[in-house]
């Protein structure tokens, strides 16, 4: 074990493995007090599994860690807090209809609540790292901003040496990032180490001190942010590695240009804008249009109004301004039993919550927004449904142990197959819709899932695919369109060469 | 005049007393997130171990003491299946009052008879000295049973509980967020634990009042729907312990007017008035008189890392 001088946090040559995935790997890393570390990566470099090795939530499966001059090795995130390190969690641990006060209260005192003295010190706390927080406030009437800063306070009145924030800037609107920033170099003025986890370089780049880049749970590069050229940094954080995928998808390239577009768009989005009850701006005035036989991809670091985008095109969002048109019909409004009827193929962003009925069989849920086609007198004609679904199974190679089972004991590539064996036979079929149509599923899977989607483009159906896989995107789509806090930033054509231009739309960067 | 009004309001403080009773004591549990459906049961139940107890002992404090243990092991079973086995809450409760009906029907049955009418021994009203003399107040307020000043007290420790310790804050922060509350160090099912048991107790309170204090006797189903009426000034009083009080005298005071208007010469038929307290329960739930949220994992059990 050594410890360079200066520093409060060293890890030394850190690992974890989950089962046979290593999330990270060789990770030696230097956080001097005072100071403000910058921990950049995409979604799943292993950012999060870094934070949560360093606040005690996972125990490392290599190296060892030096925290204040001795051994750290914390079993449990109480333990972390009790000897000086807080974190920030990216899903705030308020209870909403509780007040400030009353929140930072919980599970910190006994006995009779004064209001009044711990009301105070909230305030000091606060004043002291240059904010004001209302200590008395409804918790849920608060912007995410104070919400934010009320979480802070709660880490800071345990006096840590060392604070950690995930993703801080992930939830805050524009306004509010830079308040935090100062907070931020507050906190690091006062002594203690801060450490700020982001994908989103341009945000952080004018408060750290030091940035060090994860990439596929490897550290890519680590140094003084005086010294560091940002277009390094970004091309750290995206540099490209050959995987599997690649060679798979690229068989069939050829193909896809054989489509040529015939008059009119699958589908228009214009100006979608969508705002959530908070009054944030999540979708932004959102303009797209997509040609039949067409594959969009549309790239973005999740959270950035994807989310909301697939809700508004599913029908089950209504925008709070903009239309969006399938096959030149305006639906708007018109709800999800309509989208499917103008031809408009969705697949769900959350597989489990959305898309299916997992305790339905497999039959049922792959003809769920087809079921009355086999319905007679009222009754379900079940052996008519099972054949079919049987035919289907084979046809989009879904494997189950038969069309009966029910739809849980799926694997979720299976799943996956299954839903979109179900959106990719509606007849007609216009455009299709898919939200991270890929997420958790192995190579053969998202290898099966890429094939399908390609297919019906070559038949004529548009598509937008939303995914944060930057590579299957660059692999799949004719285009991509690159959204950032809710707004169309860029668009590229999709060539591997411009991997580096749309990783920076992504993070931030104006192009 | 203004005798009846003293009397009028002595009986609605009278037959409010077991709604504000096992009503606070419900609140505590709804708000740490378990809906006690079964409030009547443990009512009905208390009330007859009650009864018993007084009539066994002679000792209407041993039968107050009989009814709130009887009344404790029920809502600890209800903990149990809504805690520990997160049954279903809803058909939990139904479950229990069906229960308690049958079961308190066949043991009075067999320990009493048929159709007695067996006197039991009541607990004492208490003229509070200097203060039952009062020209209105005095018969208004201080010439009720014991057990109505306890309840009284017990109603403003609930309210003080609730909102200045730190046990009402986990008791709130377990019924609204208990993945936060858990996060922050409470103990969410030791905390749900002991909410039930309060509202055990009181409606252990609640059914002794009944039973031992008020009418001095036991009959088959004698809550006769209190514990639903409670349960309904839960939801009026928005899971607040002024309101919820507020709302438990109102419905006091309807069920008080089906006495007091014939005795004034007016004459509305029985039917309607007997439905009243019933038919405003029913607007308050129905949300015509300013709905409130209720806490947000009411009824939802709880299981780290789901």
């Amino acid at each position: 074990m050594t410890s360079s001088a200066g520093s409060l946090l060293s890890l030394n040559n850190l690992g974890k493995r989950f089962g046979s995935l290593q999330a990270l790997e060789g990770v030696s890393l230097d956080v001097r007090a005072g100071s403000v570390q910058c921990l950049l990566g995409e979604n799943g470099a292993g950012k999060s599994t870094l934070c949560n090795l360093i606040f005690g939530v996972y125990e490392p499966s290599e190296g060892d860690m030096v925290f204040d001059g001795a051994a750290w090795a914390p079993e449990s995130p109480a333990v972390a807090l009790e000897k000086g390190i807080a974190m920030v969690h990216q899903h705030f641990s308020l209870v909403p209809r509780m007040t400030v006060v009353e929140n930072l209260m919980l599970g910190q005192v006994r006995g009779v609540l004064k209001r009044h003295e711990f009301g105070a010190r909230i305030r000091d706390i606060a004043e002291n790292f240059g904010f004001t927080l209302d200590p008395d406030a409804v918790v849920g009437e608060l912007s995410v901003g104070e919400r934010q800063r009320a979480e802070i306070v709660k880490c800071l009145m345990r006096d840590p040496k060392l604070l950690v924030l995930d993703e801080p800037t992930a939830v805050l609107p524009p306004g509010e990032i830079g308040a935090l920033l100062d907070i931020c170099r507050r906190v690091a003025d006062s002594g203690r180490a801060v450490i700020l986890v982001t994908h989103k370089l341009a945000e952080i780049a004018k408060v750290a001190d030091r940035v060090a880049v994860l990439r596929t749970g490897r550290l890519v590069a680590d140094e003084s942010m005086a010294e560091a050229d940002m277009g390094a940094l970004v091309h750290a954080m995206v540099g490209r590695e050959l995987r599997p995928l690649d060679v798979a998808l690229a068989e069939t390239d050829e193909d896809v240009e054989a489509s040529e577009a015939p008059k009119g768009f699958a589908l228009v989005c214009d100006g979608l804008t969508v705002h959530d009850r908070h009054g944030a701006v999540r979708l932004d005035n959102f303009t797209l249009e997509i040609r039949p036989g067409e594959i969009v991809g549309l790239a973005g670091v999740e959270g950035n109004g994807q989310s909301e985008l697939g809700m508004v095109l599913a029908g089950l969002l209504r925008p709070t301004e903009g239309h969006f048109y399938i096959a030149g019909n305006d639906l708007t409004h018109a709800g999800a039993a309509a989208v499917t009827a103008a031809g408009g193929g969705i697949v769900p962003e959350d597989r489990h919550a959305v898309a299916c009925v997992t305790a339905m069989s497999v039959a049922e849920n792959m003809f769920l927004n087809k079921l009355d086609r086999f319905t007679r007198f009222g009754l379900l004609q079940r052996g008519a449904l099972n054949a079919a679904a049987q035919k289907q199974m084979q046809e989009f190679d879904v494997r189950a142990a038969g069309p009966e089972v029910a739809f849980s004991g799926l694997s979720g590539g299976n799943q996956q197959k299954a839903v979109l064996a179900r959106e990719l036979t509606l007849d007609p079929l216009v455009a299709l819709v898919a939200a991270q149509p890929t997420r958790g599923l192995d190579v053969s899977a998202v290898e099966a899932v890429y094939r399908q989607i390609r297919a019906a483009a070559r038949r004529g159906v548009g598509v937008l695919l939303i995914s944060s896989e930057l590579d299957e995107l660059l692999a799949v789509a004719d285009r991509v369109a690159v959204l950032y806090r809710g707004r169309l930033v860029g668009e590229r054509p999709a060539e591997m060469n411009e991997r580096g231009a749309i990783g920076a739309l992504m993070s931030g960067q104006v192009a | 005049m203004e005798e009846m009004l003293a009397v009028f309001i002595a009986s609605t403080l009278r037959l409010a007393m077991p709604l504000m009773l096992a009503a606070s004591g419900e609140l505590v549990s709804e708000r740490a997130g378990v809906l006690n459906l079964s409030l009547e049961g443990m009512m009905l139940t208390a009330a007859f171990f009650g009864a018993l107890g007084s009539w066994a002992s002679g000792n209407p404090y041993l039968g107050v003491a009989c009814a709130i243990l009887a009344s404790v092991v029920v809502s600890a079973v209800q903990a149990w299946l809504s805690v520990n086995l997160r049954a279903n809450q809803l058909v939990v409760g139904i479950g229990f009052n069906i229960l308690a009906l049958g079961a308190t029907t066949l043991l009075y049955r067999i320990i009493f008879g048929g159709l007695s009418r067996e006197e039991i021994p009541g607990l004492p009203k208490l003229a509070v000295k200097g203060l039952s003399d009062l020209p209105f107040a005095g018969t208004a307020f201080f010439q009720q049973s014991v057990i109505v000043y306890v309840g009284l007290a017990l109603i403003v420790l609930i309210w003080a509980m609730l909102n200045h310790t730190s046990f009402g804050l986990a008791v709130r922060a377990v019924g609204d967020e208990p993945r936060s509350a858990d996060k922050a160090g409470i103990p969410v099912a030791a905390t749900r634990w002991k909410a039930v048991l309060i509202t055990g107790f009181m409606a252990g309170f609640a059914g002794a009042f009944i039973s031992i204090a008020d009418i001095h006797t036991f009959t088959e189903n004698m809550t006769n729907g209190a514990g639903y009426l409670a349960l309904a000034a839960v939801i009026f009083g928005g899971w607040n312990v002024g309101r919820t009080i507020a709302a438990c005298l109102l419905f006091g005071a309807a069920t008080a007017l089906q006495f007091q208007l014939p005795a004034m010469g007016i004459h509305v038929p029985t039917a309607f008035l007997l439905m009243l307290p019933y038919l405003l329960a029913l607007l308050a739930v129905a949300g015509v008189v300013g709905r409130l949220e209720p806490p947000t994992s009411l009824t939802l059990p709880f299981q780290r890392g789901k």
